[in-house]
């Protein structure tokens, strides 16, 4: 008998159409991918077979039991890690794992056994709050607390979006061995590296299923969506010897703890900089400093030719900032966020309409002008936020991991986004955990415990820790981390 | 630059589903519903009688309780035991015993023989429900006012000579008192809560991350938080004077121009409350709890339900500090009594100095740079 089996599920959402005709089957303890872009429809699959949600046409089976019927034995049976971080944040992690333990009337001392592997790695900081954690510990207390209860089927929406290469290499290695217990995995990332660790992986795309198949024929049968070919980025942009971003000794610390640890370095006007870290590495504190939202500790810097400690107005004025958390107004036009950031600029009205216009005839947008933000899928979103961070042409802009969550192809135009950009002089300040990323960037920092600890072109690092590729030299320094936070 | 913030929070409050509908609902329930209800008269007080004299003097009594507009007569009760039971039942709310002889002691004393030893004279006891203190204590000196000039006409007589004459608000309208109160809680809820919602729901999104990179002032930031919400505050205000005026035919007796002065003011002080809050709060749940933490004790503490004089004395010093003290008795004084400015000067001033003193507060601690 299959774990799972799906027969022709049809789901949709008044006139969207979520899921159409949906049918496939995992069989017991299979390790099953479910991947398409943002809003294929995963997530309502997801919570069809966890039976949050029922189907509009045809049926399903989990572990034998039928998701409209039998809700309560699926229930007991199924771990649901949803994609948003879906713990309480204010709860210890002990505290979150004894909560499970009893909303499925067992205890942590009965289930001990079957999170044993996953936990034992973050039962040091059992009694820290759960949001305190950083991104890659926080998933994995959820995996334990989606396996308390010795589920025979776990479903993963997207568990690994926003946590850095070395977590989510830990993380597969913890599901690989869930998997020789003969759990049933059905699971969803936007990760290429990810998907080649399924066994077999279902392609949606806008509700229909394109084909299932192993990790490599789907990826081969798809290469337009998951392997673009790579960016020219042509060189004749020449990078200008004046620095933009300078800092020297940088130190911030929140008590006695050091988020930056003495960092120095210097990005020069056109660069395409990546700055990579692991999550809580201190890449986050270190780009609060350098875009004026907060003082560091220690040393000295200039952004722009401004001091980072006293002119940080004048900073905020001549950069562009796209951030972490999506930054656009959801209840507002496509149109009316560029007016209103723009004019936060200080441009007229006349220049505004002039360069929307401009703006969205080139991204082939214009018809989507007057849409709610809301209503467009997130790579969309993502390109728009890019572009209005830059609508007023500062001189460097600052893009807090810019691309989670879309699928290489959407990626890839953001980057040509990017491109565009540094070509018209405006340099480029980026962090990302895609790998595949660093390597399209002029230079590289990889920063571990609050440290830079490596710092060139792609080519050069690779060279000096003789790693064939930047996720090996990623993989090789962040392996090296101390800091009791991962 | 403002202009366009400005812009954007009216066209996010256009697009939102809940809030021009409050903005509409809200005064109309307030005006229409509250003044009826927020009524302190005390009035159907329900009374229940044992009489075990049965003389026509009692039967008197019975009947002139019946006729008074205060009361409610549920009839007779063949003891207090039972009549007690009707109280613990919440069928009545006091109960009127007439013991045996009420009747010969009046019917002596008219004659002017000698007043009956103390055993034998026949005693009239009221017990009221006191769980309302203020409903049981009024309505039984009411009862023994009537008590006293059934047996006593003289004493009647004299109670028609004192004239009383209520200054200000001749017929006791009890809703001539509650309406300037009430447009006090619309300003505080319509500008405390909303502005400092709206900050906080910004940090939750992640949008003021990316306002605070902007180079927006401070000032410009948070005038264009408020400037919408005050106004919303002043149409709220029409539209509640509209219906007093069209519901009860209740108007403002001094000049209109103080009543939207002070109601500006109090919304500065308020929205600079809530914006106050919103700095110093992460989530929304905790922004609503202190908002409303402090809204319950500035409200309570305000003299607008209760006379502050008869406050304990501490209790009463801390209305020195409580600007919707100073609001609700500057209101009144305009709306009821026709004060002009010079009578609530001294309030206008502390309000003032209230309102400014919370909005540099509020402003200084809004930090685009930590």
């Amino acid at each position: 008998m299959n774990a799972i089996e799906v027969h022709h599920i049809s789901k949709s959402y008044g006139k969207v159409k979520a899921l159409e005709d949906v049918s496939f089957s995992v069989g017991k303890g299979e390790v099953f991918g479910l991947i398409g872009p943002d809003g294929a429809g995963k997530t309502s699959m997801y919570r069809i077979l966890c039976t949050l949600l029922l189907p509009n046409m045809g049926s399903a089976t989990v572990d034998g039991y039928d998701v409209k019927r039998q809700t309560r034995e699926i229930r007991r049976r199924v771990g649901y890690m949803p994609g948003r971080f879906s713990l309480y944040q204010d709860l210890t992690v002990e505290e979150n794992l004894y909560f499970f333990a009893t909303l499925f009337g067992t205890t942590v001392e009965e289930g001990y056994n079957s999170i044993k592997a996953v936990y034992s790695q973050i039962e040091r900081f059992k009694n820290r709050r759960a949001g305190a954690l950083s991104g890659g510990m926080k998933q994995k207390l959820a995996l334990c607390c989606a396996l308390i209860h010795s589920p025979s089927v776990l479903f993963l929406d997207e568990p690994t979006t926003g946590v850095d290469p070395v977590s989510r290499k830990e993380f597969w290695d913890m599901l690989a061995m869930l998997k020789e217990r003969g759990i049933t995995i059905l699971a969803s990332t936007p990760y290429l590296d990810e998907v080649r660790r399924c066994e077999r992986v279902a392609f949606l795309h806008q509700g229909h299923l394109q084909g299932i198949d192993t990790p490599d024929a789907i990826l081969e049968r798809f290469s337009d969506v998951f392997n673009p070919p790579a960016i020219e980025h042509s060189k004749a942009v020449t990078v200008g010897e004046e620095n933009v971003i300078e800092v020297q000794h940088l130190v911030k610390s929140f008590g006695s703890f050091r988020a930056v640890d003495d960092i120095s370095f210097s990005v020069r006007r056109g660069e395409i900089f990546g700055f990579l870290g692991a999550n809580g590495a201190g890449k986050t504190t270190a780009m609060h400093i350098l875009t004026g939202l907060s003082q560091p500790t220690q040393g000295t810097g200039t952004v722009v030719g401004y001091d980072i400690c006293t002119e940080h107005e004048q900073i905020k004025k001549n950069i562009g900032y796209m951030s972490q958390k999506f930054s656009l107004y959801e209840d507002l036009t496509v149109a009316e966020n560029i007016r209103l950031f723009a004019g936060i600029y200080g441009m007229n009205d006349q220049t505004i309409a002039r360069k929307t216009d401009e703006l969205l005839s080139r991204l082939n947008f214009a018809e989507h002008k007057n849409d709610l933000v809301s209503s467009l899928p997130l790579g969309w979103k993502q390109k728009l936020a890019f572009s209005v961070s830059i609508f007023h042409e500062p001189g460097v802009v600052f893009l807090d991991e810019p691309t989670g969550g879309v699928d290489p192809a959407t990626r890839r135009q953001f980057w040509e986004l990017i491109y565009d950009a540094a070509a018209r002089g405006i340099t480029v300040f980026v962090t990302t955990h895609y790998m595949d990323e660093a390597e399209y960037c002029d230079r590289i920092s990889i920063m571990v415990d609050g440290k830079i600890r490596a710092l060139g072109t792609p080519d050069e690092l690779k060279q000096n820790y003789h790693q064939p590729d930047i996720n090996h030299v990623f993989t090789y320094l962040a392996r090296q981390a101390s800091r009791s936070s991962d | 630059m403002i202009k366009y913030l400005i812009q954007k929070e009216f066209l996010q409050i256009r697009r939102n589903a809940f809030l021009p509908r409050l903005i509409i609902i809200f005064p109309i329930i307030i005006m229409c519903v509250m003044p009826w209800v927020m009524n302190q008269e005390v009035r159907n007080i329900r009374v229940s009688v044992v009489d075990h004299d049965h003389t026509s003097l009692s039967a008197r009594l019975v009947h002139s309780i019946e006729q008074s507009n205060y009361f409610r007569f549920r009839g007779m009760q063949p003891s207090y035991e039972l009549a007690r039971k009707e109280i613990e039942k919440s069928r009545t709310d006091i109960i009127l015993v007439i013991a045996k002889g009420y009747g010969k002691v009046a019917e002596m004393k008219a004659k002017g023989n000698a007043i009956p030893s103390e055993e034998d004279r026949g005693k009239i006891l009221i017990a009221a429900n006191a769980v309302n203190g203020v409903k049981g204590g009024i309505g039984a000196s009411y009862l023994s006012q009537i008590v006293v000039a059934s047996a006593n006409p003289d004493a009647a007589a004299l109670q028609s000579a004192v004239s009383t004459f209520y200054l200000y608000n001749k017929h006791l309208n009890y809703k001539l008192f509650m309406i300037p109160a009430l447009l006090a809680i619309v300003m505080m809820l319509m500008c405390s809560f909303l502005p400092a919602l709206n900050i906080v729901s910004e940090k939750e999104t992640g949008t003021i991350e990316q306002i605070n990179v902007t180079p927006v002032s401070k000032w410009s930031f948070i005038l264009a938080k408020l400037i919408p919400y005050w106004l919303m505050g002043l149409l709220v205000v029409t539209i509640c004077l509209l219906l007093a005026w069209a519901i009860y035919g209740i108007t403002c007796q001094g000049p209109i121009a103080l009543v939207y002065l002070l109601t500006m003011v109090l919304a500065l002080f308020f929205s600079s409350l809530g914006l106050l809050v919103s700095n110093y709060s992460e989530t929304l749940q905790q922004a609503i709890l202190v908002i409303w933490f402090f809204m319950v004790c500035l409200l309570l503490l305000s003299g607008l339900f209760t006379p502050t004089r008869s406050m304990p004395h501490w209790a009463y010093l801390t209305t020195y500090i409580n600007p919707m003290h100073y609001f609700i008795d500057a209101i009144r004084t305009v709306f009821v009594r026709g004060g002009n400015f010079a009578a609530i000067a001294h309030q206008v001033y502390a309000l003032c100095a209230f309102a400014i003193l919370m909005s540099f507060w509020a402003v200084v601690s809004y930090k685009k740079n930590s």
